[in-house]
């Protein structure tokens, strides 16, 4: 306990000097106000934190501390009290345990007497309760009498119920036999039943038989049926046929009828005609005979032609004699010369002859005209009266072969219309002779099947009888047998009935046996359970006599040891409400202390923030003085520049009025010297603050990192930023030199980053190196031979190594020179110093 | 000026290839602190597009050809960590692009010193500077005069500087700075 709160205040001054203004209120009074005076001071001074007043308030805070200190040194006093009141404490519950002890063994000899006196109420009640059993043992005692009463009529009746099993015994010995006879009687019975019935289906055979005969018969029947049908309907087409053939006789008879008067007119037609004939023929005679008359004529006039034309040959023989005499006379002349007037009178006769001759000759001529012209017309008038006659001819021909035509026409038509009727009449006969036959065909035919229906219909009447005699002689056997079968039925079932009584009443019987035995069972049962409880009553009555000894001791030991129990406890409470309050006082204190601590932390929380936005606040201050130095760099540089053209104004002789700027004198230049010297001052001070500054940023970053190690970016940061603030410092350290000196560009030893930088880097430009390699390797020579510098700085290759690669690129871009000879680089190097290559 | 260095540097035969067959490339490094857009000015250089970048860890190199005069750009990256390997590529450089962001206020004095840094190098001697006063687009922007006097240039000697506000994300300036880089390398 000691130990861990010497290691609290160690903890507490250990966070103390950090911060921790407001002192919390405590045990002294005294310190709480005047520290909290202090406090309130620091709060302020803190509340208008410059950089300046840093160290102030760290020495206000070593005060604050060593205060802390104090109070936790008083702490420590007051705890070492607190120890010995609790050592003190410790005593006391020492002597209490003892004097508790003793309470105890007291309590414990009350106790024992207590259970003395328990002990002996206990045995009273225990006789009480014995007397109790006792009756009740009297009790069950008579019961078990009027069990074992009731034992022996059990017995009774179970030997009552021997017999009775015996008897049921019997009867079923009766019973079976009974059943036995009945089942012979049954088997029988059915056996007679089989053949009744094998019988009915023989019968039901034979009556199956008769009633295909009967459908025979009546098939036969209704094929006779149907014959007669057919005849029938023969019977009434020949009676029409018949009819039909009479009307075609009436028709017949008048059409001869007709055809004979037909006749008749066709014999006075040709009676007619044949007066027709002889008129013609007379009137072809008359004809002929004018024909003859004519002919004769014309005979007559030929005869006539005939003397014309011999009397014309006459007179030309008489002119060829005239003509002669004519010629002889002119030769009588021709012999007379002298003779002239002779000569002229006959020439004068000649002439008056010729023209007498032609005189004659024309008369002649004319008159044979004439007979021409009538025999002509005579022979024109024979022509037509010769044509008339063939034309009355033919006509007579034509009639009289039309006239015999016709008469052969009708001889024919009546010839055939005879014959007709003859055949009609015939056949109308053979019709007439056809139809009687049928008829009596008919008859015939009508009279065999009437009679074979007559003798089918009583052989299917005898045969319905039959069956019908054989179905009910069936139907009563049937109907006995059916009865023989129910009473059968109903013997066998009044068996059945009667053996189900017997066996109900043998199984009441024995289930009634069994429950008797059951109960005997459970009485005996009951019997020997009660036996076991009353010894267990006694054993109880016994175990009960000796506890209510123990308890009567007990009982009173424990009620003293209560009385003296209560007083101690009484005490202890008491005891126990002090130290309650001094705990309680305790705690208060504590939880004091632990706000106390709280607070300082908060405080020092905000001390760190405070220091943080210090911090920002300096950098910001730093950047801004660094900004002012670089201007104040600019107007020293100008200055000096100005000063330098001063100078050589000052120290040549002529350029004191000229100037840039107007008037310059001395004056001015010292003045402008001391602002020069006063601008240095100030610039190495804060030169001088930026370095402690940056110390301490340096510190604070090195703490941040320690706590940032985990995480790698914000590391790389922090270097970078660190690189930067380095590069920065340089470089302001830099542009330190006197303001006389010329402003100079930052020599060589001012590079911004050295090969232990590079170094430092090397693992974070792993890819900057893997990129240029994949270029070297990857991009034309021309470009290749270019990264050969990049390549070896970042592979740290010497010299050597570098120019030998440098030879083999410009081997590989030339045509011409041989392929250099590696120089010991290809082997590990031995000299393994890696001069810098700038 | 090119041709007069040929033989004063190591890269004796691939200039000499080079001028065998045809130009020799003008070598330029695009310099500057990280975030300062060197890529973007390189690729808008290149292809006249403005690409999305990552932080550069290494370098880009490229041709761009402008007025028929190849010009092998190097942009190196400018991560704090990578600045150092700047020195590693100086040699056979013509011209030096040096890109400042004109917002970024408070990193101009690390821009400063390594400007100075590097133009101490002994193989930029006769490189031109040429500076590019990036993100003139932004409304905080320095201009190229504060720009040049945060970074000393007034008080550079021995060295020709030219300073141009430019914005690689809008493509302003660049041309004319261009031009002027041609000229001065050519010349």
């Amino acid at each position: 306990m000691f130990a861990k709160l010497k290691k609290k205040i160690a903890e507490e001054a250990a966070t103390a000097p950090r911060g921790g203004v407001r002192i919390p209120r405590t045990i002294s009074k005294e310190s709480i106000t005047s520290v909290g005076a202090d406090s309130g001071d620091d709060f302020a001074s803190d509340g208008s934190s410059s950089r300046d007043d840093l160290p102030a308030q760290l020495l206000r805070r070593n005060d604050q501390i060593r205060k802390l200190e104090a109070k936790l040194s008083d702490y420590a006093e007051q705890l070492r009290i607190m120890q010995k009141t609790k050592d003190k404490l410790e005593i006391a519950l020492e002597k209490h345990q003892d004097s508790s002890i003793k309470k105890l063994q007291e309590q414990n000899e009350s106790h024992q007497a207590n259970r003395a006196k328990m002990a002996e109420g206990m045995a009273l009640a225990l006789e009480k309760k014995d007397q109790e059993w006792m009756e009740k043992m009297a009790d069950v005692e008579k019961e078990k009498a009027a069990l074992s009463a009731r034992l022996e009529e059990m017995m009774e009746q179970s030997l009552a119920l021997f017999q009775k099993r015996d008897d049921l015994d019997e009867l079923e010995g009766f019973q079976q036999q009974e059943l036995a006879k009945v089942k012979h009687m049954l088997l029988r019975k059915e056996e007679q039943l089989s053949q009744r019935e094998r019988e009915l289906q023989q019968k039901e055979a034979e009556a199956q038989s008769a009633k295909r005969g009967l459908s025979e018969a009546r098939g036969k029947l209704q094929v006779l049926q149907q014959q007669h049908e057919e005849s029938c309907r023969l019977n009434s087409e020949l009676e029409i046929e018949r009819e039909d053939l009479l009307l075609l006789r009436e028709e017949a008879d008048k059409k001869i009828g007709e055809l004979e008067g037909r006749c008749q007119e066709l014999q006075s037609v040709i009676q007619q005609v044949s007066e027709d004939f002889q008129k013609s023929q007379s009137m072809v005679s008359t004809l002929e005979k004018s024909l003859h008359d004519l002919q004769t004529e014309h005979d007559v006039l030929k005869l006539q032609q005939q003397k014309a034309a011999v009397t014309e040959e006459d007179k030309e023989r008489l002119l060829m004699d005239l003509q002669k005499k004519v010629t002889s006379l002119e030769r009588r002349l021709q012999g007379n010369l002298s003779q002239d007037e002779h000569l002229q009178e006959l020439l004068q006769e000649k002439s008056s002859l010729e023209e007498s001759l032609e005189e004659t000759r024309a008369e002649l001529l004319a008159v044979r005209t004439n007979h021409a012209d009538t025999v002509s017309s005579l022979e024109a008038q024979v022509s037509r009266m010769s044509c008339s006659i063939t034309e009355l001819q033919t006509l007579l021909r034509h009639k009289d072969d039309s006239s015999r035509a016709y008469r052969e026409r009708t001889d024919t038509q009546v010839a055939n219309l005879e014959q007709q009727v003859l055949d009609s009449s015939e056949r109308l006969k053979s019709a007439e002779q056809q139809i009687t036959d049928k008829q009596q065909h008919m008859d015939k035919l009508q009279g065999v099947w009437s009679a074979e229906k007559a003798f089918l219909d009583q052989q299917v009447c005898l045969l319905q009888q039959q069956s019908q005699e054989k179905a009910s002689r069936l139907e009563e056997s049937i109907a006995s047998l059916e009865t023989d079968k129910q009473t059968l039925q109903d013997r066998v079932t009044d068996l059945e009935k009667q053996r189900d009584d017997v066996n109900s009443s043998l199984r009441q019987r024995t289930e009634e046996l069994e429950q008797c035995r059951t109960e005997l069972d459970s009485r005996q049962t009951v019997s020997i359970e009660i036996a076991k409880a009353l010894e267990e009553t006694r054993r109880q009555k016994e175990e009960l006599q000796t506890q209510v000894g123990e308890l009567a001791a007990s009982l009173q030991t424990s009620q003293q040891e209560l009385s003296t129990v209560t007083e101690k406890l009484a005490l202890r409470e008491e005891d126990i409400k002090t130290l309650q309050n001094e705990l309680q006082c305790r705690q208060a204190s504590v939880v004091q202390l632990q706000e106390e601590a709280e607070r300082l932390r908060a405080q020092l929380q905000q001390m760190e923030l405070d220091r943080d936005s210090q911090l920002i606040s300096l950098r910001k201050e730093l950047l801004s003085q660094t900004q002012q130095l670089d201007s104040c760099q600019a107007r020293i540089l100008y200055l000096e520049v100005e000063v330098e053209t001063l100078t050589e104004q000052l120290h040549s002789p002529e350029v004191c009025e000229e100037d840039q700027n107007g008037s310059v004198t001395v004056d001015d230049l010292d003045h402008i010297q001391k602002v020069n010297r006063e601008l240095e001052q100030q610039l190495s001070d804060k030169n001088r603050t930026i370095k402690q500054l940056q110390q301490r940023l340096a510190e604070l970053k090195r703490t941040l990192q320690k706590e940032l190690k985990l995480k790698p970016e914000p590391e790389a940061e922090g270097k970078e930023k660190l690189q930067e603030s380095r590069a920065e410092k340089q470089e302001r350290l830099c542009p330190e030199p006197p303001p006389a000196s010329a402003p100079s560009p930052p020599t060589s030893n001012t590079m911004v980053t050295n090969t232990s930088d590079l170094n430092d880097s090397r693992e974070i430009n792993f890819e900057y190196l893997k990129h240029v390699v994949l270029k070297f390797m990857s991009s034309r020579e021309a470009e290749a031979y270019q990264l050969i510098r990049a390549v070896s700085v970042l592979l740290n290759f010497t010299r050597e190594e570098e120019d030998m690669l440098k030879q083999t690129l410009e081997y590989k871009m030339s045509w011409f020179g041989s392929k250099p000879s590696p120089k010991g680089i290809i082997r590990p190097s031995i000299s393994g110093t890696s001069t810098n290559w700038s | 000026m090119g041709q007069a260095n040929i033989w004063t540097y190591s890269g004796f035969f691939s200039s000499l290839f080079s001028g065998l067959f045809g130009t020799r490339e003008m070598r330029i490094l695009i310099l500057g602190l990280d975030g300062a857009g060197k890529t973007t000015i390189l690729y808008r250089l290149q292809v006249g597009e403005v690409v999305t970048t990552i932080p550069t860890i290494g370098f880009n190199v490229e041709t761009v050809t402008y007025k028929n005069l190849k010009f092998q750009v190097w942009d190196l990256g400018g991560q704090t960590s990578i600045r150092p390997y700047w020195r590693c590529y100086y040699s056979n450089t013509d011209a030096v692009i040096y890109v400042v962001d004109s917002n970024d206020r408070d990193r101009m004095g690390i821009s400063k010193s390594e400007l100075v840094a590097m133009l101490e190098e002994e193989e930029l001697k006769k490189a031109i500077l040429v500076v590019f006063a990036n993100k003139q687009d932004m409304d905080q922007a320095m201009t190229p005069a504060e720009v040049a006097n945060s970074l000393g240039l007034p008080a550079l000697k021995d060295r020709k500087w030219q300073i141009f506000k430019t914005s690689a994300t809008k493509g302003t300036g660049l041309d004319e700075a261009m031009e002027c880089t041609e000229l001065h390398v050519h010349v």
